[in-house]
């Protein structure tokens, strides 16, 4: 009758120190999980007060006096080996499009374009200010929560910067990247590849051309007119022709040191909080697409040299590239 | 001897593991509830400073647009604790962009490729509504929002502000198809040119509505019909209150007094209601409606708006009972009809000229009325 009863505690010792450990497991996981990571500028502080002389050190608050970077342009122009490449560098994050940014950010401007509305608004108490902080909140609690925490978080949705000048009103701190690509090169490869955006019908050269140019003048007279010069327009073709010099004038107009990583993105692969682990192969994208997808991916330019991209990557983003 | 004294080692070390494996997981579920929330602190002109956060009660005024929920956020505004403030007309935006990532579909798989979480998602839009809800008028204890159309989504907000609540405002769908119809309320989705439609829209509109009600519970989620608040405002404003969990305060049904005032109602000139509630407590629109529904779509009433006779209305009757004025209303409403002079001053010596209280000027009474300064 004793034995048996030892034997019952036993085995109720073993499994109460199984799930110990394994709680113990979970809890060493939290704070790394990404949709935990965030600290906002508002938010209870739970960390104690840090030296913020350090670069490395990660900022205590999130507010509009956040020096993100946003990167943007037309689709297929670069933007994502743009963020890829910044995403090596150790003080940076980018992540994945969040794809709803874009949308928020066309909500406002419809907003703040008719003037009955802005009328019926500010009436009702939601003045610019209000519904400034609100749309700060918003994109603050998607881009810091949309991964690790870093020194300098950077978003990318290419159609962002259609509200370049909203942007930098809000966060008057920020810098923005605009991928500028061959309007040719552009529009074929979103033909070649079927890659759907809205507004282009992808049928036609010619309104694929006419919306790219359009899209590309909006985003583009607003870099140029970007307060303090802190809109960069870098131009892929020279980022791929030359990457150390763009990317050494780039991390300067970031205030970023340089990193030599930023050159080496295909030793990232699968980093630390990306989901997907991809192999970088050096072959021709036709073959790739038919046997590798969706474990492997390239991306290539279209004139066929071959430029490999890496780092975290959705598998959206996997398909738009293939 | 020894084996007993095992036991007891055995029973100890295995309650302390017990213990222990309960703390962690309250440590761990604590742990994620703190790092969420998002606090705003405002300033009124007492100097004192408010903190909101996810947890802050908060009340959601809603229903099918000219139900008396602009009467209701008004009576609630007088109420020295609690401040609605107008319709902000971007939250009800927001949410229906926000139940669109929400919904099955491949915009849902795409968004979570992308890291993009429904927890993300809520945690963003919870800040959105926070700072607009709280920074669009006066801050005070209990913070409230009126947009009609947000308690399509009541659900959905009792999950992300834990502590809210919220009042849906019943109506005879007649009255208040009559009343956007003859004051030509645009409002999207209904045609105003066709009772039969507008009926219909109601008709499905509050379902929504109720149902939502429902499912979130009728501790969080109270109904109260236009009629019962106008006819006996004390007996309903008493059952608000206590559901809202504030004490009594006889300003309430004195809303038309605090017009303007600071802590009191504030009122937008664009506002399709603004000339009604400037009014006291009035049965004027009770049965407005009676002879200006169409004979075909009188006839056919139980098939348009079944919802009609599941909320306790009468598609039969033109019109039914409401029920019985208290005598304040009549007093009221007897003021109203006789336009005595006293009464539209009393309300307007109160407004200022700053553009978010101007009243809309409808009729001849009140342009007359000079603005103070």
């Amino acid at each position: 009758m004793r034995k048996q009863t030892c034997n019952v505690l036993l085995v109720c010792g073993v499994i109460s120190s199984i799930t110990v450990f394994y709680l113990g497991l979970s809890t060493i996981e939290c704070p790394t999980a990404r949709s935990r990571a965030a600290q906002h500028g508002w938010a209870v502080n739970l960390q104690p007060s840090r030296n913020l002389s350090d670069p490395l050190q990660l900022p205590e608050e999130y507010n509009e006096e956040t020096p993100l970077i946003f990167i943007g342009g037309v689709p297929r122009s670069g933007t994502t080996l743009m963020r890829a490449m910044l995403d090596a560098h150790p003080l940076v994050r980018c992540g994945e499009e969040t794809r709803v940014i874009p949308r928020l950010l066309a909500m406002q401007a419809t907003w703040s374009h008719s003037a009955r509305e802005r009328v019926r608004l500010d009436e009702a108490g939601v003045t610019d200010e209000v519904l400034d902080s609100a749309v700060r909140a918003f994109l603050l609690e998607i881009i810091v929560g949309h991964g690790e925490p870093a020194p300098r978080l950077c978003n990318k949705d290419p159609f962002a910067l259609k509200s370049l000048t909203y942007l930098s009103k809000l966060f008057p701190k920020a810098k923005f990247i605009l991928m500028l690509r061959d309007g040719r090169a552009t529009v074929h490869s979103m033909i070649s590849r079927k890659v759907t955006i809205t507004g282009f019908d992808l049928t036609s050269y010619r309104d694929c051309l006419v919306k790219w140019n359009r899209a590309v003048e909006v985003m583009y007279d607003q870099c140029l007119a970007a307060a303090d010069g802190n809109c960069l327009p870098v131009h892929y073709e020279q980022l791929v022709l030359h990457p150390e010099r763009v990317m050494s004038k780039l991390l300067q107009f970031l205030d970023l040191p340089w990193d030599t990583a930023v050159l080496h993105h295909e030793q990232l692969i699968g980093k630390a909080g990306g989901k997907n682990n991809f192999v970088p192969i050096k072959s021709d994208p036709v073959k790739n697409f038919h046997s590798l997808f969706p474990f492997t991916f390239t991306a290539f330019p279209d004139n066929g040299s071959n430029m490999q991209v890496y780092v975290s990557l959705s598998r959206v983003e996997l398909v738009l590239s293939m | 001897k020894m084996s007993k004294l095992l036991e007891n080692v055995l029973s100890l070390y295995l309650t302390i593991l017990t213990l222990f494996c309960l703390l962690s997981y309250s440590v761990v579920t604590v742990h994620s509830l703190l790092t969420h929330m998002v606090s705003i602190r405002a300033r009124n002109w007492n100097q004192t400073q408010y903190r909101y956060n996810q947890n802050t009660p908060m009340v959601f005024v809603g229903g099918v647009p000219r139900s008396g929920t602009t009467l209701m956020r008004a009576m609630l505004d007088a109420h020295p604790d609690i401040r609605c403030g107008e319709e902000t007309r971007v939250i009800p935006r927001i949410l229906s962009l926000r139940q669109g990532w929400g919904r099955q579909t491949e915009e849902r798989w795409a968004l979570e490729d992308e890291g993009v979480s429904q927890e993300m998602l809520d945690a963003a839009t919870r800040a959105f509504l926070l700072e607009v809800i709280a920074r669009h008028g006066d801050p005070a204890p209990l913070l409230c929002n009126k947009d009609p159309f947000t308690l399509k989504s009541a659900v959905y907000l009792s999950h992300i502000f834990p502590n809210s609540k919220f009042l849906l405002m019943l109506r005879d769908g007649r009255a208040s198809v009559h009343s956007m119809i003859s004051r030509r309320v645009t409002i999207a989705g209904f045609n105003l040119s066709s009772y039969r439609d507008c009926l219909t829209k109601w008709s499905n509109a509050i379902e929504v509505m109720l149902s939502q009600c429902m499912a979130v519970g009728r501790s969080r989620c109270m109904t109260i019909r236009y009629e019962d608040l106008v006819l006996q405002p004390r007996a309903t404003m008493r059952r608000v209150l206590r559901f809202l969990k504030s004490p009594w305060h006889e300003g309430v049904l004195h809303h038309e007094e605090a017009i303007g005032q600071p802590g009191g109602v504030s009122l937008s000139r664009s506002e399709r209601s603004t000339d009604q509630v400037i009014k006291p407590v009035n049965l004027e629109a009770l049965t407005r409606w009676v002879g200006h529904i169409p004979a075909d779509v009188q006839q056919d009433m139980e098939n348009i708006a079944p919802m009609l006779r599941k909320l306790g209305y009468n598609p039969k009757a033109n019109p039914p009972d409401y029920g019985q004025p208290d005598p304040e209303v009549i007093n009221n409403t007897e003021r109203v009809y006789l336009n005595t002079e006293y009464d539209i001053q009393t309300a307007f010596q109160f407004i200022q000229c700053s553009s978010r209280i101007r009243v809309a000027s409808y009729s001849v009474i009140i342009s007359s009325f000079p603005c103070l300064s």
